[in-house]
């Protein structure tokens, strides 16, 4: 299946930096003070992406089991971490349930597709194993974030109400209840319209690449399909995880809601 | 220090209510600057089928002791008794249905006025209870003058009507002491009047109630209580806070007074 990819040259490569420019441009025109973050993004880009290139390269070689579950827990780790750095809400301690909820909901539904789907030979496979559960923290990860975003500002505006509802009683998961179901229902949403619009309004990103590698279009296609699902199961299971987690940091120990004077 | 003189009524039974050498504050709220009340060594205590009335400067923590009085906030010190029962020898949610507190925004549910009104009864809390019957609830409302139907969307309220349904839905709860927290304040005269009189009708000869009211006195209370510069004192009705202390021990009622408060 190699033989349809046409190699991008190193010259060719370097020069697609150009298309930054546009970005750059546009900065610079209407003050927008973003070129040191475009140049900073772009250099990103470029050595991670290149780095995560030869470390595959290295890694399909010399696999062992251990080797790549060490890769894999290595990317939740900066999963967690980059998903921490994206909640704007002020809530202390997020990196355990966050590396929790990522971990059980991404690597496990990963490992359920690799293995039950896929079925690779060796089952630790860092060919299959990698981009799926990259592809799979990758969308967890965005998912979890807006989730914690969502849910603790539905709580904050709902302060009043839940303050009601435990003054009659209510248990901090009563209370939190309708915003928890707020944020699960609505972080649910993008992954169905994505599954809704694919195929019609784009190609997919994981098709797109196999095809222009030079796989058979419907093999990319039942491989596509495959991941939606997966992205579906594993953000539904990320975002519950991660609001029945975290939901109590808003509630004292003894349960009743901290609102913003007190907290 | 306190002097304590809790005085038992002519059965000899103890105060329904009890607050023994309590002391609060809000805690970490001192960063801004403003001043947060505190109160040290404040005692109290509340008879069965009474109205109290509290008063006092806006500031000086009225709303914050009836808060710790639910168990709402952190008790630094001292403690609270029901019937002569601790609160930590029950869960605090047990607490919180005996010892009810409506807060002054009242805040309904999404859904009708019947919805709020069996809102308790959703609770794990009151898991074994039986809701009160349609016709008691519709008797509640019209109890309260208030001339809406059970099936009225409670988005569609008037401020007032919304304040009553809230505090309805305290009663319909039949606890042992409600705790108002200036829940007429949004009123107009007719209203207020009407909530004064559902609160000694539903009272009964078993409940106690604390009204925090900035309202000119509506001749319901017994007895008022004063909260200023960290000293709770008392007067009973028709009296000036000097003769507290006599009627007191005349074998009525509440006790008192905190000799010092902290500042």
């Amino acid at each position: 299946m190699e033989g349809g990819v046409i190699d991008i040259g190193t010259v060719e490569l370097f020069a697609a930096s150009a298309l930054m420019l546009v970005a750059g441009v546009v900065s610079w025109r209407l003050a927008l003070g973003q070129e040191r973050s475009i140049a900073i993004a772009t250099v990103r880009a470029f050595v991670q992406l290149l780095a995560m290139g030869f470390l595959l390269v290295y890694l399909f070689r010399y696999q062992s089991w251990w080797l790549v579950l060490a890769v894999l827990l290595a990317m939740a780790l900066c999963a967690t971490q980059i998903a921490a750095s994206r909640v704007k809400q002020k809530v202390r301690g997020l990196h355990l349930p966050i590396f929790a909820t990522l971990l059980s909901s991404s690597m496990v539904i990963a490992f359920v597709v690799v293995e039950g789907v896929i079925q690779p030979d060796p089952w630790y496979s860092a060919r299959q194993l990698v981009p799926i559960a990259g592809m799979a923290l990758g969308n967890t990860m965005s998912a979890t974030a807006v989730a914690i975003d969502r849910l603790f500002a539905d709580l904050d505006s709902r302060s009043d109400e839940m303050f009601a509802l435990v003054a009659l009683g209510a248990t901090p998961r009563e209370a939190a209840f309708p915003s928890i179901k707020a944020a699960v229902g609505a972080g649910i949403l993008p992954t169905l319209a994505t599954m809704c619009a694919a195929g019609i309004v784009q190609i997919p990103g994981m098709m797109s690449g196999q095809i222009l590698a030079g796989a058979d279009p419907v093999e990319a296609a039942k491989y596509q399909i495959v991941v939606l699902l997966m992205m579906s199961a594993a953000t539904t299971l990320a975002i519950v995880l991660i609001c029945f987690l975290t939901f109590r940091r808003r509630f004292s120990r003894e349960g009743y809601y901290l609102d913003a004077g007190i907290r | 220090m306190t002097t304590l003189l809790f005085v038992r009524d002519e059965r000899g039974a103890v105060s329904l209510f009890e607050a023994r050498d309590l002391s609060i504050a809000y805690g970490a709220a001192d960063e801004s600057g403003a001043p947060s009340p505190r109160l040290d060594g404040v005692s109290f205590g509340l008879e069965r089928g009474r109205i109290y009335d509290l008063v006092g400067p806006s500031g000086a923590g009225k709303s914050m002791l009836i808060r710790a009085c639910a168990q709402m906030m952190d008790i630094e010190g001292g403690g609270l008794l029901l019937d002569g029962v601790p609160s930590d020898a029950m869960p605090v949610r047990e607490w919180r249905r005996r010892v009810c507190l409506v807060p002054q925004h009242a805040s309904l549910v999404a859904g009708s006025v019947r919805d709020n009104l069996l809102l308790p009864w959703t609770l794990k809390v009151n898991r074994d209870r039986r809701p009160p019957a349609e016709a008691e609830l519709e008797a509640l409302l019209d109890a309260a003058l208030l001339d809406v139907s059970l099936d009225r969307d409670a988005a569609k309220l008037s401020g007032g009507q919304a304040a009553r349904v809230a505090l309805l839905r305290a009663f319909a709860a039949r606890p042992q002491v409600l705790l108002l927290d200036e829940v007429d304040a949004a009123l107009d005269d007719a209203s207020a009047q009407a909530v004064g009189a559902l609160t000694a009708e539903t009272l009964g000869r078993e409940a106690a109630c604390l009204r925090i009211r900035h309202r000119p006195p509506d001749g319901r209370a017994f007895g008022t209580f004063r909260l200023e510069g960290g000293r709770l004192t008392y007067a009973e009705a028709g009296c000036d806070g000097r003769s507290a202390r006599g009627e007191a021990s005349g074998g009525n009622s509440a006790t008192l007074p905190g000799e010092e408060g902290g500042a």
